[in-house]
């Protein structure tokens, strides 16, 4: 434990010297105190204080949207945008050259001549590192938790579950950094390899995500397609009942025959995109999952009922079920139904799959560092 | 029982470069013990695998009697590198905390201790500065005082007295001789012979990874003891039969019995040769490490070593 809680304190201790650990914090403040000047009046949303107004008929004070979409601002924007992206960034720039300072000559001899195994000193100051993040994110969180208290009069304790997920996010790639800091002793190279490496994560993911709309999106068609031959079958054969000579059958079969046309074409088209889809999935699954990571706070912020921001982005606040009527097939009906879809796959993944798999990722890069760190002569 | 007690240890870097060709040494407890060497010659190869830095290829003996490379062994081993660097965001008391605290020492013992080591080393006063503020020498002192936090049984400096002034060095000189009072075996890697001649009991001379010489100082600069002569006259016949070395008005009998030269030199006062000085000589520790050098260069020019 005096080994655990000195290596602590030197962590902090060397983030509080570095001018960006202090400047990171200023600017999560200052997002702070712009989120909490939104606020709601029986009129719609005030911005800056009340310095704006933004008319709304359902984000009004007291509202359930109101609630769902200050809540959402936090978990789509605050943290997938500013701590999931720039603050990140920062901590990845602050942080990249703690493993090549730590193993440099004249400093690792310091650390490596005392009574602790290699390993055991090499997962704690990982552990250590991550106290960075760890800072920022708590901070952060505590104010957003003001924020929504004073301004909901609610007081979510679930904020906070931002600290351990923006905290587990950030592991994925500083993994990575470590692993590449100690081959290169080189803060520079392991920070540019970790923003690669982010990026490929991020295609890998988006191409994920953009197949699997794809998908959903023709099996709805699909679906729709075969309900509406059924039922213009139906509608086609109570004609011929009653009228086999009736005009219209005609034209019903002419249209049967092309919704089935089109059904084909789906499935042809399904089957092109699956085998694109399911390799991606599979090279996903066995990559950090960041995004999906990051996701994780919305879907446990979000709340039951529906009212969140996704909702309102999704248009959910007015009525769109009479389009759904006219026409089952309406592009913006399969759009709808297709994200609603899209967004349960997602909510419906594990957190086995989600984290479990990712931090095995993160154990393999982690156990080869620590290979080279135990074996290497300094 | 041996503070360390090292047989036959190797070292291959990659690309086959010998860093050690089985050096043995052994340091006895409460004594201080230098090892000297080239550049090149495998010193801190050495030290650094004492102190688990670097794996051996090949060793076998014991650090305080745990065997070579056993971690639990570091907690009563005080450690000063060469070329050290501390985390410049530290203090210099931040630094004894923390380097100690590695090393399992309790908190208070730690505040005591770094306070009597800061003054003790000439560094009171400074403990709250960041050590971005320090000078070289006082660097040097602070690592000195962080290899003392743990109260080690064994002390291995290496390069202890690099860029620190001759007030330091001597100050660093006189604690070392107090902590070998105080029953601290003290292992010195240093390329001051002057420094180490004066306070070392014993030492090693290594070259291209061998230990070529080990041993007191005296023992191993016993051959070379000799007494010498100078006159003011030319020297008679007489005095090449029986003196081993006559050059110039200068006349050497090796050994450093008085007595054997007693003859002699009542021999040339008889003959009126005066005499300018009679005086004992000894190898220097600096000519020691040269001939072992050399030897190791030219194997067939010299005698047998030690």
């Amino acid at each position: 434990m005096t080994v655990f809680k000195a290596l602590l304190i030197d962590a902090y201790r060397q983030l509080s010297a570095a001018k960006l650990f202090w400047l990171t914090l200023g600017l999560s403040g200052l997002v702070v105190v712009l989120y909490g000047s939104i606020g709601f009046n029986d009129e719609g949303v005030t911005l800056l204080f009340g310095l704006f107004d933004v008319e709304s008929e359902f984000i009004t004070a007291g509202s359930p949207w109101a609630r769902g979409f200050y809540l959402g601002i936090y978990s789509y924007f605050l943290v997938t945008i500013w701590l999931a992206w720039v603050a990140t960034i920062l901590a990845l720039i602050s942080t990249c050259s703690i493993f090549p300072d730590f193993v440099c000559a004249g400093s690792i001899e310091l650390s490596l001549s005392k009574p602790i195994s290699r390993l055991r000193l090499f997962l704690m100051k990982y552990l250590v590192s991550m106290l960075f993040v760890m800072l920022q994110v708590s901070v952060f969180c505590l104010g957003i938790f003001l924020c929504v208290g004073l301004r909901l009069g609610e007081w979510n304790w679930m904020i906070f579950v931002a600290i351990p997920i923006v905290t587990v996010f950030y592991s994925y790639l500083f993994a990575v950094t470590v692993f590449v800091g100690m081959v290169t002793k080189s803060g520079i190279a392991a920070l540019l390899v970790t923003g690669v490496f982010w990026m490929a994560l991020f295609s890998v993911g988006a191409s994920e995500g953009i197949l699997t709309s794809v998908v959903t999106s023709q099996e709805v068609q699909i679906e729709r397609y075969q309900e509406g031959i059924e039922k213009q079958q139906a509608i086609l054969d109570e004609i011929i009942a009653k009228s086999p000579e009736d005009f219209r059958i005609e034209s019903k079969q002419s249209r049967i025959d092309e919704m089935k046309t089109d059904n084909e074409a789906s499935v042809e088209f399904l089957g092109k995109i699956r085998a694109w889809q399911e390799p991606i999935s599979w090279i996903l699954t066995a990559l950090p999952k960041t995004a999906q990571t990051i996701g994780l706070l919305d879907r446990w912020l979000s709340s039951d009922d529906g009212f969140d921001l996704g909702a309102i982005m999704r248009g959910d606040m007015s009525e769109l079920e009479e389009v759904e009527e006219i026409d089952p097939t309406n592009h913006w009906a399969v759009q709808r139904e297709t994200e609603k879809r899209v967004q349960d796959e997602y909510d419906g993944r594990s957190l086995w799959y989600v984290i479990g798999t990712s931090l095995i990722f993160e154990g393999f890069i982690l156990g080869l560092a620590s290979l080279i760190f135990c074996r290497r002569d300094f | 029982m041996s503070a360390i007690d090292l047989v036959d240890i190797h070292k291959t870097y990659k690309g086959k470069v010998k860093a050690l060709r089985g050096v043995s040494l052994d340091v006895n407890e409460g004594e201080i013990y230098g090892l000297l060497g080239p550049n090149g010659a495998g010193k801190s190869t050495l030290v650094k695998i004492i102190m688990t830095v670097i794996h051996a290829t090949r060793a076998s003996g014991t650090v305080l009697g745990l065997p070579i490379g056993d971690v639990r062994g570091l907690k009563q081993i005080g450690y000063l590198p060469e070329h050290h660097r501390f985390p410049e965001y530290l203090t210099g008391t931040q630094v004894l905390h923390f380097y100690s605290a590695l090393c399992g020492v309790e908190r208070s013992t730690r505040k005591k201790r770094a306070a009597s080591l800061l003054d003790r080393l000439g560094l009171q006063g400074w403990g709250r500065k960041r050590i971005n503020t320090y000078s070289k020498g006082m660097l040097q002192r602070l690592g000195i005082a962080q290899a003392l936090m743990n109260n080690p049984k064994l002390l291995i400096l290496d390069e202890p007295t690099d860029g620190v002034d001759p007030v330091g060095r001597r100050e660093i000189r006189d604690l070392l001789s107090e902590l070998k009072a105080e029953g601290h075996a003290i292992f010195l890697n240093s390329h001051l012979l002057s420094e180490l001649e004066m306070v070392c009991d014993r030492v090693a001379i290594m070259v291209k990874g061998k230990v070529t010489m080990q041993g007191t100082i005296d023992s191993l600069t016993n051959e070379s003891k000799r007494i010498e002569i100078e006159i003011d006259c030319t020297p008679p016949e007489w005095t090449h039969s029986v003196f081993d070395k006559v050059d110039g008005q200068t006349m050497t009998k090796l050994g450093d019995n008085t007595s054997t030269v007693q003859p002699m030199i009542d021999r040339l006062r008889s003959e009126q040769c005066a005499i300018r000085s009679i005086k004992p000589v000894r190898e220097s520790l600096e000519d020691l490490f040269m001939r072992a050098v050399d030897y190791i260069d030219n194997p067939g020019s010299h005698g047998e070593n030690k």
